[in-house]
């Protein structure tokens, strides 16, 4: 339905001495079904897998009330999926677990959750896997003809807000994004939080997912501006791997980056359950 | 699932609303008698009703009859319960396992929500997880084998199914029943 054609052919035109804002960075890049009202045939097509099913009872009924499915459209969860990002003063940590659910099946427990936009930004993953894989990568792309163009490197706030103009112009689409845009640039370390509705919130800590509840206990208990390198990784492993115990949606492993001045680096990747474990006998030897 | 004169019943302790885990140590898996192990799945404010409800049975059947059920009679009073409830139904999956009759032959029963009986020769599955817990025990399954083998197989059974579940794990208990009795031990499983 989605092709890449159109995308590639519009960079391919676009000269350096035309250099059109507008026509580079446009939206409505991807190509639209060549049927009637492609809009709401879109809308019904949300791209969580579990709501497939629902949505093919809902093409039968169409006759159904405009509100009704609009509202149908606009329900979806960041199901089955923790990631956290914090900023401090050393830099940016986030980290994530690896579990994808399909209802209550497990259909992997190691899926990539943390997309590199280059090589001092990542973006992390929640809701349609396809959704974000497709507009980090696509964003990296933008972010590096910036650096090209204007020989300075893009700052985290200029490419967050690049995919924040990108997705609002695919809203209602049935797109599922809640990405975290994590860096280190000029202005220091930055996270921002990106929705496929539109919204783009600045913060120090994030939590996305459904084990975000779980995660925002840990994070928001221990956190503090001047943790030490150790402390602020330590913090981050330990509120995943909360989310993870607690919430049957996430688990796998979790893996842990870093990004401060040199770029991002992955610290660690650890089997959630060993590390829960291997939390419990730690606090019994404390006893 | 059944083996060489012995059975063995195994399930998850994780006790859950919806996504969140609450307890790690809810039991499922009941002793009615030195013959007969209990196993239920679902809801679990049925679970513990109907655990005291034929604890109450038992009971009033031991003073009355003045011997042990057999699994086979316990089953047949299970679906009649559970049939009694047929316009309200208790929402559970029970597996009955036991050993019947004088040489102890292994016997295994598994019933829907409202009593539907159903006698098979080899393995019962239930739970968020049985289509999984299906697959693998298809695939260990081995007729006649021998308490400490099937020991083995069950763990084996359990954990792989358990962790291709989201709603299933944080802790599991292996029950064994011989004619020397039952053991019981509790595995470690994954905990996300």
């Amino acid at each position: 339905m989605f092709t890449l054609g159109s995308v590639l052919d519009n960079d391919f035109k676009s000269t350096i001495e035309d250099f059109s804002f507008e026509t580079e960075f446009s939206t409505n890049q991807l190509m639209l079904p060549n049927i009637e009202k492609p809009f709401e045939f879109a809308q019904s097509i949300i791209g969580l897998e579990k709501d497939l099913q629902e949505n093919e009872n809902q093409l039968m009924f169409h006759q159904q009330k405009k509100e009704e499915r609009k509202e149908r459209a606009l329900i979806k969860g960041y199901k089955g999926t923790t990631t956290l990002a914090f900023i401090y003063e050393k830099g940016t940590v986030v980290a994530v677990d690896s579990r994808a659910t399909s209802g209550q099946y497990i259909a992997s427990q190691s899926v990539q959750k943390v997309v590199p936009v280059n090589e001092y930004m990542l973006g992390t993953l929640a809701g349609g896997a396809a959704d974000c894989q497709f507009f980090l990568a696509h964003l990296g792309r933008i972010c590096n003809l910036y650096e090209l163009r204007n020989n300075e490197k893009i700052s985290v706030a200029a490419a967050s807000k690049l995919l924040n103009n990108i997705l609002y112009s695919y809203r209602n689409y049935g797109l599922s994004v809640g990405s975290m845009i994590c860096g280190y640039d000029t202005r220091g370390p930055q996270l921002y939080y990106i929705d496929s509705d539109g919204s783009r919130l600045k913060n120090s800590l994030f939590s996305v997912g459904s084990g975000s509840p779980f995660a925002y206990g840990v994070l928001d208990a221990g956190y503090r501006w001047d943790l030490s390198k150790e402390e602020a990784l330590d913090l981050g492993r330990r509120a995943i791997c909360a989310a993870t115990f607690k919430d049957s949606y996430s688990g796998g492993t979790v893996k842990v980056y870093h990004i401060d001045e040199n770029g991002w680096v992955k610290i660690s990747d650890d089997d959630a359950s060993e590390l829960w474990y291997r939390y419990e006998e730690k606090e019994k030897k404390k006893k | 699932m059944a083996g060489k004169n012995c059975v063995a019943i195994a399930g998850d302790t994780r006790f859950g609303v919806r996504n969140q885990t609450v307890a790690l140590d809810s039991n499922r898996i009941f002793k009615i008698n030195n013959r007969t192990l209990f196993g239920m799945t679902g809801l679990n404010t049925d679970i513990l009703t109907l655990r005291e409800s034929f604890k109450f049975q038992m009971n009033l059947y031991n003073l009355e009859e003045e011997r042990e059920i057999s699994p086979k009679t316990f089953a047949h009073n299970v679906a009649q319960t559970l049939y009694s409830k047929r316009f309200g139904p208790y929402f559970i999956t029970p597996i009955i396992a036991g050993l019947e009759g004088e040489d102890y032959t292994p016997f295994l029963c598994a019933t829907d929500l409202i009593g539907a009986m159903e006698f098979p020769k080899s393995f019962v599955v239930a739970g968020t997880g049985e289509e999984s817990l299906m697959g693998v025990c298809e695939t260990f399954y081995k007729e006649n084998m021998e308490p400490e083998e099937l020991f083995e197989v069950v763990s084996q059974c359990l954990l792989a199914a358990v962790d291709r579940d989201a709603l299933s794990g944080w802790g599991s208990v292996v029950h064994v029943l011989t004619k020397d009795g039952i053991t019981t031990k509790r595995l470690r499983t994954r905990k996300d």
